[in-house]
């Protein structure tokens, strides 16, 4: 399979889509009150962060960037992992799964 | 009978317009800025050949990448301990004394505030 | 021997404060004989150092500075001696009645079976130390803290019966009061200090010479002409004198200092300690003799203090208040006379006091043990048969207080009236000053006639007296002591006399003329004559003692008449409305009560709201800043992690903002 040589769409333009799914992630993590929809939402904070790797890994000409992003989604997995273990405990200790009702740790 | 989901308009969304400004930002940035023709990777490289070979520091491949022999061997460890750190916290705390408790309905049982 | 030894007349009694301190309770007599030896060796050291003194010599020297002055301009400050003619003959005087009151205490405390001796024969043996290294001090700011010493002691003392509650209350008022005085006299020493540099009392840069020089080289101190600034400064001492020697205003607390032993009564606030300040003028003579204002007030309040002490002790019944208000008037004698520059007849006046003071004293307390401790002059009566020895001392002791002739009181009083006369005759606030003393000497007569009359004649008014506890040696021996004394010692300046026959037998005078010139009763005239104007008119003393002499066995006669027969009635309400002023003490104490709750207590109150609510509330409202903000910004910490994730959204969008628009990117 060749590699594209060129891009046909402008970098500026994947940087503002990263941008754009960064941003969907992040207003996933401050509004959403499900546990799990947080943590899905954080993937896709990630993800945008691997489609900015890949695309300037395109513009340097170097493979630093795509190898970079095989690291970032094998450690997105083991977070996940982590996390949904913690969603786990704050379900015995909190009978639900709200990040909102857990707010013991305040003034 | 399951409803359809209904979208949960609200109060509550009000902290999303912090991410919709930093959006906005980013955005604006990134459209005014400008950048040099991207260089694109030789003609017939072998992307994926090139990939395996940088992770392990060979240097046999057409596209040039820094080694991440380094990085492969700490993923394997951060694999492991994550897979052994939700294994233990999905484990039950052990309890002693409170014989009432009985452990088999996987719900809650303790944690009460 | 040599003078270095003199500093032992007071180190021995302070040997026998600390004896009795910590051995006291394992004594036989619990301190008391050693109490008796110490103050025995200090009488013999003093009697010696007199005889030195005597013949000639005189002991004047620094034994320690504890602050050494270096360089221009600073001061040096220091314990030393001054033995001279005045100091020698008050040490004779005080360790003799110390020597005699230890002996009276091992009768009056011992025999009584009192509990707690040790600490108050450690309290007397304390007393005796700072009373006689106040006298023989050298410089003002020694005399003052010796001064205050002795006023400690004098709590202590006072207070001795702590466990009951008018003792303690006695004790802190008699502080307090004299503290009040105190307060001056430490701005007045401090004054000199800064003004002469020097508070040395004798020798060669000794500060009345330094004033003299001032007010004769017309210089100025501190902004005031020099005869003004050394006004003040002796009025500001003589506040300390007033509280010390219980004269008008700060007279409240003697009466009330009855509460403690009669010993102490006898040692501390009749002979020794109230003498301090009579003592302190007489030794700074040479500064107070520059001041006519000085002087003139000393007299009037003398005066004043004499007739007004004098007026009060006609109406008291216990024996022991009598006596109180007796002490208060005759140390108001004592600063007539020096305010009309007589300043032997003070001095005079002084020794025979502290004699006949300490007899009558001792005798009340010999009276107060027969009756079992009732001290009411109406419950007594008939005692003078049952106990010879006190009766007669104390007829001694009374007829010198009152001033018939030829007992010593006579001597003395009518010499300090005879000084007032002349004086007064060229000057007519000291005439006044002069009238008020004549016009105490009636009553003087009166109530100490009646005090007798009731005490020891007449039938016996209750059980007590009629079978009184007999006494030992130990309280009679003083009282015979004392006794002769009060008798014989006026024959030592009998300045009538003298003029009648011509004959040169004012021992006295030429005592206190013989020291080095500076101070010499004679200088101290000159300087009084020149600086404060006292002249002294030519008259015969012949006159005025005949005048005084009249006058107190007048009031002696009205007391025998009244009080006269085996059942006396009391007179006291025939005087109507002025007996109640009287017994009231002219609601002196009430007054100085209203000084201190109704105007100090408000002004200290004011003071404490500002302290409280300017000084504190600064300091507090500094800190309640800091809660507050904390207090609001502590609810950042709402628990939510999505509100902590929303505020570092917003807080990275305006970073962007502000290093986009300063970095140039938009």
């Amino acid at each position: 399979m060749l590699a594209p040589t060129q891009l046909l769409v402008p970098v500026e333009w994947y940087l503002v889509l990263s941008a754009g799914v960064f941003c969907i992630g992040l207003f996933g993590v401050l509004t959403r009150r499900n546990a799990l929809m947080f943590l899905i939402s954080v993937e896709l904070m990630l993800n945008a962060a691997n489609i900015n790797f890949v695309a300037f890994s395109l513009q340097w000409g170097n493979l630093t960037g795509q190898t970079f992003a095989l690291f970032v989604m094998a450690l997105a997995a083991a977070e996940v992992a982590i996390g949904i273990g913690i969603i786990l405990v704050l379900y015995r200790n909190f009978r639900g799964i709200d990040v909102t009702e857990a707010t013991t740790m305040r003034w | 009978m399951p409803t359809k989901p209904e979208l949960r308009l609200g109060s509550h969304l009000a902290p999303g317009l912090a991410a919709v400004a930093l959006f906005c930002v980013l955005a604006f940035v990134f459209v005014t800025s400008s950048f040099s023709a991207p260089q694109g990777f030789p003609d017939g490289a072998n992307i994926t050949a090139s990939i395996g070979y940088a992770m392990f520091n060979i240097g046999a491949g057409d596209v040039p990448a820094e080694g991440f022999i380094v990085a492969f061997f700490a993923i394997a460890i951060v694999l492991d301990a994550a897979l052994d750190g939700a294994v233990m916290l999905a484990k039950r705390d052990e309890r002693e004394g409170d014989g009432t408790l009985v452990p088999e309905r996987g719900g809650f049982e303790g944690g009460e505030e | 021997m040599a003078f270095e030894y003199a500093p032992l007349i007071a180190l021995l009694p302070l040997a026998s404060f600390v004896i009795a301190l910590v051995a006291g309770e394992y004594l036989p007599k619990k301190g008391g004989l050693v109490g008796m030896a110490a103050t025995g060796g200090s009488l013999l050291l003093s009697i010696w150092a007199m005889l030195r003194v005597a013949s000639g010599g005189f002991y004047d020297e620094t034994l320690y500075t504890w602050v050494a002055g270096v360089g221009e301009g600073t001061l040096s400050l220091s314990f030393g001696l001054l033995l001279d003619p005045l100091s020698t003959m008050m040490l004779v005087i005080v360790s003799l009645i110390a020597f005699l009151v230890h002996m009276f205490s091992l009768g009056y405390m011992n025999d009584e079976g009192e509990t707690g001796l040790p600490r108050y024969y450690a309290g007397l043996g304390l007393f005796t130390f700072s009373m006689l290294s106040f006298v023989f001090a050298d410089n003002l700011l020694m005399a003052f803290m010796f001064f205050e010493l002795v006023g400690l002691c004098s709590f202590l003392l006072i207070g001795f019966w702590f466990r009951e509650d008018a003792p303690p209350s006695a004790a802190k008022k008699a502080f307090l009061v004299t503290r009040f005085g105190d307060y001056f006299f430490l701005i007045g020493v401090v004054g000199i200090l800064a003004t002469f540099g020097t508070a040395q009392f004798a020798g060669e840069g000794a500060f009345p010479q330094l004033a003299e020089e001032a007010i004769v080289g017309g210089e100025t101190l501190f902004g005031f002409p020099a005869g003004t600034w050394v006004t003040i400064l002796g009025l500001l001492v003589l506040g300390g004198v007033i509280g010390k020697s219980a004269q008008f205003p700060l007279h409240t607390w003697l009466p009330d200092a009855m509460e403690g032993p009669t010993p102490v009564s006898a040692l501390i606030h009749a002979a020794t300690m109230v003498a301090a300040g009579v003592y302190l003028v007489a030794r700074m003579y040479g500064f107070y003799a520059l001041s006519p204002t000085a002087m003139a007030i000393i007299a009037f309040i003398g005066g004043f203090t004499a007739l007004f002490a004098a007026s009060m002790g006609v109406v008291k019944d216990d024996i022991k208040q009598v006596l109180a208000y007796s002490t208060i008037s005759q140390y108001g004698y004592m600063m007539l006379g020096l305010g009309v520059a007589g300043y032997v007849a003070a001095t005079f006046h002084l020794m025979t006091h502290a004699f006949f003071k300490a007899l009558l004293f001792l005798g009340a307390g010999a009276v107060i043990i027969a009756m079992h401790h009732e001290q009411n002059m109406w419950n007594m009566g008939g005692l003078k048969d049952e106990m010879p020895v006190t009766y007669y001392s104390f007829l001694a002791g009374s007829l010198a207080l009152a001033g018939i002739l030829p007992f010593s009181g006579f001597w003395s009083k009518d010499e300090i009236l005879y000084e007032a006369l002349i004086a007064g005759l060229e000057n007519p606030v000291l005439l006044a000053a002069y009238a008020m003393g004549l016009l105490a000497v009636f009553f003087t007569g009166f109530y100490t006639f009646r005090m007798v009359i009731l005490t020891f004649h007449g039938e016996p008014r209750s059980d007590h007296a009629e079978h009184p506890v007999p006494l030992g040696w130990n309280t009679k021996i003083p009282l015979a002591v004392l006794g002769i004394l009060a008798t014989v010692a006026g024959f030592v300046n009998m300045v009538p006399v003298a003029e009648l026959t011509g004959a040169d037998i004012t021992y006295l005078s030429h005592w206190l003329d013989s020291g080095p010139e500076q101070l010499a009763y004679s200088t101290y005239t000159a300087t009084a004559e020149e600086f404060a104007h006292i002249h002294h008119a030519e008259l015969t003393p012949l006159i005025p003692g005949a005048i005084a002499l009249v006058l107190a066995l007048a009031g002696a006669g009205t007391a025998v008449a009244l009080y006269r027969g085996p059942h006396p009635v009391a007179h006291t309400d025939k005087l109507g409305g002025a007996k109640d002023v009287l017994v009231a003490n002219y609601y002196q104490d009430e007054y100085q009560v209203w000084l201190a709750e109704g105007l100090t207590q408000r002004v200290a109150r004011g003071a404490d709201t500002f302290d409280q609510g300017v000084v504190d509330g600064v300091v507090n409202g500094i800190s309640s800043v800091s809660l507050l903000g904390s207090g609001r910004v502590r609810r950042l910490q709402s628990g939510v992690v999505t509100n902590y994730a929303a505020l570092i959204t917003t807080a990275l969008v305006v970073l962007l903002v502000a290093f986009g628009i300063y970095g140039g990117w938009f």
